[in-house]
């Protein structure tokens, strides 16, 4: 697939919670980025806005734009945002009989106690679950029995299917079922026929068939995830409908491709019928647009750092590959589907800063001001110390170029919140309780970026961080300094991470079969499972335009050791289809993985190994054109140069003077040299003493520190 | 100490044993560490006194300390750098000897400065009975190895001749070497970040923050106590082994900022393992004190400086060696857990602002039935039923309990998948989900239990075995509270042959409730039993208990738990005195009902008399 | 301040006995067991709830009863001839 003939741009957009973000660029033109306020629920609204945005200053109307696009990547929080609100279909569960509580009792305690805090958790009296989305009223057993092995021991009771289905759809009102038997996923029959009975007694009811969605072992997070797609589905579908429809009616008729939460895009047609794909697609494009940028730049070990208002987010980029979340949840439900792992914490700008009333000891978040009232610098009626503030406080934000000098920081109310709240309680003054403040969100996040590298037997060292998002770049030169990375990069693009990253995105589908096999198993019988996966992946992408070398199909399989429960995803190194030598390559590479995953000497191999999911990935590659590079100049940022203030230095341990920079006055081939402070029209960065930062010739800010 | 430093450390430290965990669980790629989170990390410092303790099952964090202080005493002059220690007797800190500790110590520059020490129930421990739950034991001699300590790594290098001992006398001693390698590994990762951790602050402001945290925690702990009532509350749980009744009880006291745990009464030791030892009871009693009392407060050393406790010598909470111990954490020490919920919550009901803190008992039994035999692949499967981590929550005095919510003293277990289990074992569930009328009635009920029944399936030696060591299956373990009734005993049925072969009549292989079951049901609760042909094994846990009257609960909530099929409605009627309808609640019909049991209330005699 | 909170059901009153808190009902003197006051429903303990409490024959439940109001004070479940339990709150 590639742009229309004539159709010069390519246009990203990203729904977030609070900002809907634009990027758009041609061949040969800057990359340009917009931001508008997200407007739920009709959220296209502030799609067209971003992208009015992000054209402002081309001298081109937003429709005269779209008729010259060739291609429009989209994600969206359409899906999270209806978890989030319970603002989905009334829902109805058919599974099978003896097992009607699967979904409510959660696996026991696991659902009252997953997604909460280590606070949280020490405190069960106060826990509960969240309300089941799919009631036990709302729920029907039907008789039918399939094994361990597929072999069905009961058939289908259709009568009682028929009745379940009139009982949901007449009596309890529903306009959505999810059907998830035990073992479907080895043997489908049984929910593909209750799906074809739903059809034909109440064809107006949106069906989710848990063998098609979640095709995995494991019955609870199966029937959950089949509850949340049957839940959120036609949300999602009219949601995909109308923006396609509306960017047609703009003058757009080419492709509209969605985001998935495993970094993929699908036709809009195909994600339509699959809310949880969408789960969590933002932080996913951030993740393949930092793998992206790597790639630009020649580097493939990256962790992804993304500091918005309300959180801080990372996710892991190593030897090119991606790390892929093992539970996923959104909200407090557990659902399976690939998606790529995006650890957070409660620590953003808007984090509040507080004195704990027990203990009094200081702390960062995890409750934020958000965008309203914010931070109390921002004037609009926030009155607790927010991180925003203290980065003002340790001088690392000018009050009259925030946000391209739109808004007007005051410095005097977050000085006065800040000293009655925090220093004086603290017996400190206002600069040494805001240092200290700041060590401590640098630690939070460096004890973050820790847990998901070292404690993964992966070494920092061996990384380049990038710095994303508003925030990030006031805390990278500390942390990732603490952390040893090789350099930091604050990538231009850095506001709109998740929009920048939709560019870089091709089409994935991704299939899977789960049969446990031993790991010596002979290649014709492993090939036997991808012919059809193969079959149907090629199948698809031919349908979307996809030939020869645009089409990539890649291997994986999961294994694991015998009687042990941790599963490995190992990539077929060669691809398929494989011969013995390729199989028994596999399990040699897993055994490799496995060791540096879990650590040396958790291999346990008396018990053999095993294969226990087969899957495909099947990639389109999209083209795109290159990203325009300006031609290094040289050095000297003096032009750059707009004053001199004390900031904090961390080597110091106190404020010292330190020169400021202004970004868009930068060009390629500029070093700064720390202590200093470079101002973007919506972020900051920070170089630390002794950190130099060059300006690169995709205007990103690199920062060597190895 | 300067609040920034301390707050950096003390986060620091939370991360160093969630390390640990992680790496125990990575290691050790056994079921019962990585799903029912049956383990525990913490760290001590140098007197082995703990410094903070991990979320895990929480009766270890202070036996750990007694591990800590047994090998500096048994040691003392041979503890060396990058030395492990192992002990597993009951009588000198575990809670059985399926328990494992291996402690760890900690130098830096040459100096001990801390411990770490962990926990895992290990795959085999060579009883009497795979597994380690050991119903036919009399004594400890045939409940599996046991050391009080001995040195299994030494300067970093693995005492070969030790660890084959060791595994010389296991069953599966892969599974066994794999556990031992897990816990060696946390202890490993635990020793490097807090070294890092000194390396980057100093030794000194390291240890200051650590001295610091434990006061604090003894300052807010005390300060809280201080905030209850004093007084003197009691709890007495019962249990039945083989016929024989135990008593477990309680009396807490409350004075100032101290308290006092006196189990005097209790009866003798068993002759069966369902006894415990001191600090079995001590771990006991703390597993719902973190939690209950201390939910904002760093559990450590601090938190046990105003705590006391007298256990008489030879009862079944301190028995005297060798009186056997195996299914100690499922026997004695679950009643001592129960019994200080309860003298806790009681306290906690007295006060007007601790109130919303009070629960009643969660998961009073414990049950557990562990399996071992070949699995449908032909190799030894052992392990536990992970139906044991689901649960069920006691009430609240502002919430209903939680239905299969899980326990107080491990915060954080969860259940295997059905799928899961099936593909673990030769066996198939005929139905699995929470029983409804198990939860304590109360004006907030207590969470349902759950009720399951396997039947074996592709088993190569027609069927496998399981151990049960059932107590409360005559009382009910999960008490009350303020007025709610306990919840419902367990139960354990050997139902024989419940297909009907013989005239192809009454046959029914999916039978989705013990009634639909047409073979005789055979009540076991106590050894080792078959389960084979086409026998089935149904379970029942016990429920939550309930908190307050249950005429004072609202009919809509009743009327709600009667749809949701939580409630029946014979129980809704009778107990609860609210008269459903499927169009909702009969509110004539309630009122009347409820005036007359009230009415019956004021009918029965004074207590005196 | 009129009544302290004793437990989730009594309050001592200003003339520091032990009350009802449904409805006042003195129960004995502050400090002093109030259980021997109280009315006393014991039943074995499968009468309590549903078919699950059916093995319980054995123990009883033992119900207090305020006789002021007939409201449940507390309960406990005992084997028959075991004395209550004795909760004590100083005030």
């Amino acid at each position: 697939m590639s742009e229309r003939n004539g159709a010069r741009y390519v246009v990203a957009t990203d729904v977030g919670g609070t900002c809907t973000d634009a990027v758009l660029f041609a061949a040969g033109e800057p990359v340009r980025l917009g931001k508008a306020l997200s407007t739920p629920p009709d959220f296209a609204d502030g799609v067209l806005a971003a992208v009015a945005a992000a054209a402002e200053g081309m001298g081109i109307a937003t429709d005269a734009l779209l008729a010259e696009t060739g291609l429009f990547v989209h994600g969206s929080t359409v899906v999270d945002n209806t978890l989030l609100t319970r603002t989905g279909a009334s829902t109805g569960l058919i599974t099978t009989e003896g097992f009607e509580d699967t979904l409510t009792i959660t696996r026991g305690a696991y659902g009252r106690w997953a997604g909460l805090t280590e606070d949280g958790i020490k405190h069960p009296v106060a826990t509960d679950r969240a309300p089941a989305l799919v009631p036990g009223t709302r729920t029907r057993g039907v008789p039918e029995r399939v094994d361990y092995k597929g072999a069905v021991l009961r058939p289908l009771d259709e009568d009682a299917v028929r009745a379940a289905i009139c009982a949901l759809v007449e009596d309890a009102g529903v306009d959505a079922l999810a059907v998830s038997f035990l073992w479907s996923f080895y043997n489908d029959a049984h929910e593909r026929r209750v799906g074809d009975l739903i059809r034909e007694i109440a064809p107006s009811v949106y069906v989710t068939l848990s063998s098609e969605i979640a095709p995995v072992p494991g019955e609870y997070e199966r029937a959950s995830t089949t509850v949340i797609n049957a839940y959120a589905g036609r949300i999602a579908r009219d949601y995909v409908t109308t923006l396609q429809g509306l960017l047609k009616a703009r003058g757009y008729d080419g492709p509209l491709l969605v985001m998935q939460g495993y970094g993929g895009l699908l036709p809009a047609e195909e994600a339509a019928g699959r809310a949880v794909g969408m789960l969590e697609c933002g932080p996913a494009a951030g993740v393949i647009g930092s793998r992206h940028l790597g790639q630009l730049m020649e580097d493939d070990d990256i962790i992804a750092c993304d500091m918005g208002g309300t959180t801080f987010k990372v996710g892991v980029i190593q030897g090119g590959a991606i790390e892929y979340a093992r539970e996923p949840m959104v909200d407090r439900y557990h659902y399976v589907a690939p998606k790529i792992e995006v650890v957070s914490i409660g620590a953003g700008g808007g984090s509040i800063v507080a004195l704990d009333p027990v203990t009094g000891v200081p702390g960062v978040g995890p409750a934020s001001a958000g965008a309203r009232p914010g931070p109390v610098c921002y004037g609009l009626g926030g009155t607790e110390p927010t991180l925003t503030d203290v980065m003002l406080l340790v001088g690392y934000m000018d009050p009259g170029t925030f946000l391209g000098g739109t808004i007007t920081l005051d410095a005097q109310a977050a000085r006065h919140a800040f000293e009655e709240k925090v220093a004086r309680p603290l017996a400190m003054s206002v600069e040494e309780a805001a240092i200290g403040i700041y060590r401590i969100a640098a630690a939070q996040i460096t004890d973050l970026i820790h847990e998901i590298t070292v404690e993964r037997g992966l070494d920092p060292r061996d990384f380049v961080l990038h710095a994303f998002g508003g925030s990030c770049g006031l805390l990278c030169g500390v942390f990732g300094a603490e952390l040893g990375v090789k350099r930091i990069v604050v990538p231009h693009t850095a506001a709109v991470n998740a929009a920048f990253g939709l560019l870089a995105a091709d089409i994935v589908h991704e299939y899977s079969v789960t049969r446990t096999l031993p790991a010596d198993s002979p290649a014709e019988e492993i090939n036997a499972i991808y012919a059809p996966m193969v079959e149907r992946a090629r199948a698809q992408l031919a349908a979307e335009g996809f030939t020869g070398d645009a089409i990539a199909l890649d291997w994986s399989v999961d294994l694991r050791y015998g009687r042990q429960v941790h599963e490995v995803t190992t990539p077929v190194a060669d691809g398929g289809p494989m011969d013995d030598a390729a199989v028994a390559w596999l399990a040699a590479d897993f055994e490799a993985l496995y060791e540096r995953k879990f650590g040396k000497g958790s291999a346990y191999r008396a018990a053999g190994m095993e294969m226990t999911m087969f899957r495909l990935s099947a990639r389109g590659l999209v083209e795109r054109p290159p990203i325009e590079r300006s031609p290094p100049g040289d050095g000297d940022p003096a032009p750059a140069l707009i004053g001199r203030r004390d900031i904090f230095v961390e080597a110091a341990g106190a404020l010292a003077p330190a020169d400021i920079y202004d970004f868009e006055r930068l060009a390629p081939g500029n070093v700064v040299t720390g202590p200093a402070v470079i101002h973007t029209p919506i972020t900051t960065i920070v170089l630390q003493a002794g950190q130099a930062g060059r300006m690169d010739a995709y205007r990103n800010i690199v920062i060597e520190l190895g | 100490m300067d609040p920034i430093t301390f707050s950096i450390i003390r986060h620091r430290l939370f991360r160093v044993i969630d390390e640990a965990v992680i790496t125990l669980k990575h290691v050790s790629g056994s079921a019962i560490t990585n799903e029912g989170h049956d383990l525990m990390v913490s760290l001590y410092r140098a007197d082995g006194s703990l410094l903070m303790g991990g979320v895990g099952f929480l009766h270890h964090l202070t036996s750990a300390a007694e591990a800590c202080k047994a090998v500096i005493r048994r040691f003392e002059g041979d503890i060396g750098e990058g030395d492990v220690f192992l002990t597993n007797c009951p009588y000198t800190a575990a809670l059985h000897t399926s328990d494992i500790y291996l402690v760890a110590p900690i130098h830096h520059d040459g100096r001990l400065v801390a411990w770490s020490a962990c926990f895992v129930h290990v795959y085999d421990i060579g009883a009497m009975v795979p597994g380690g739950f050991s119903p036919d034991s009399r004594d400890i001699f045939t409940e599996g190895f046991s050391s009080p300590g001995i040195k299994l790594v030494e300067g970093d290098t693995m005492r070969r001749d030790v660890m084959d001992t060791l595994l010389n006398m296991v069953r599966a001693p892969e599974m066994v070497a794999l556990d031992l390698s897990s816990m060696i590994a946390a202890n490993n990762v635990a020793r490097e970040r807090m070294v890092a951790l000194i390396e980057k602050y100093g030794a000194e402001p390291v240890d200051e923050a650590c001295a610091a945290l434990v006061d604090q925690s003894e300052t807010l702990f005390r300060k809280r106590l201080q905030e209850l009532p004093d007084g003197r509350w009691e709890a007495r749980q019962y249990f039945d082994i083989e016929g024989e009744t135990c008593r477990v009880l309680l009396a807490m006291t409350k004075e100032g900022d101290e308290l006092t745990f006196d189990f005097t009464g209790s009866s003798p030791q068993s002759h069966y393992g369902i006894n415990c030892t001191y600090w079995a009871s001590w771990g006991g009693f703390f597993a719902p004190l973190f939690p209950l009392l201390c939910y904002d407060i760093t559990w450590n050393d601090g938190v046990l400086r105003p705590i006391s406790m007298i256990a008489p010598e030879g009862s079944v909470v301190n028995c005297t060696r060798p009186a056997p111990v195996s299914l100690a954490t499922v026997g004695a020490i679950q009643s001592v857990n129960n019994a200080a919920c309860t003298c806790i919550a009681k306290m906690l009901s007295a006060s007007e602002a601790y109130a919303k803190e009070a629960t009643a008992v969660w998961h009073g039994s414990h049950f557990a039935i562990f399996m071992f035999g070949l699995n449908q692949r032909r190799q030894e499967a052992i392990g536990i039923l992970t139906e044991t981590f689901g649960g069920a929550g006691g009430a609240r005095t502002w919430a209903d309990g939680i239905d299969v919510g899980g326990e107080i003293p491990n915060p954080i277990g969860r259940m295997a998948n059905v799928e899961t289990t099936e593909a673990t074992f030769p066996v198939r569930y005929l139905f699995r989900r929470a029983r409804p009328d198990t939860g304590g009635p109360g004006r907030w009920r207590g969470g349902n239990g759950i009720e399951f029944a396997l039947v074996q399936h592709d088993s190569p030696e027609g069927g496998i075995n399981y151990v049960v060591s059932g107590k409360g299956t005559e009382f009910s373990m999960s008490e009350g509270l303020g007025g709610g009734y306990a919840g419902a005993p367990c139960a354990y049925r050997w139902v024989h042959n419940n297909r009907a072969r013989e005239d192809g009549r009454n046959v029914n292989p999916f039978p989705t409730s013990l009634d639909e079951m047409t073979g005789e049901a055979e009540t076991i609760s106590w050894g080792v039993f078959p389960l084979k042909g086409d026998d089935a094994l149904y379970v029942r846990s016990d429920g939550g208990g309930g908190f307050g009257d249950p005429l004072e609960r609202e009919p809509a909530r009743v009327q709600a738990d009667v749809q949701a099929g939580a409630v029946s409605a014979e129980v809704a009627a009778r107990v609860y005195g609210v008269v459903t309808t499927a169009g909702g609640v009969d509110e004539d019909a309630t009122r009347a009902r409820r005036e007359a049991l009230r009415q019956a209330r004021l009918a029965t005699p004074v207590a005196a008399e | 301040m009129s009544a302290t909170r004793i437990s989730a059901t009594l309050a001592v009153n200003e003339d520091r006995a032990i009350a009802c808190l449904a409805c006042g009902h003195a129960l004995g003197p502050a400090g002093a067991p109030w259980k021997e006051h109280a009315r006393l429903d014991e039943q074995p303990m499968q009468g309590a709830g549903g078919a699950p409490y059916s093995n319980a024959e054995r123990v009883l439940l033992r119900r207090f009863y305020c006789p002021g109001c007939s409201a449940l004070l507390d309960t406990e479940s005992a084997l028959a001839g075991d004395p209550f339990l004795t909760d004590i709150v100083r005030v």
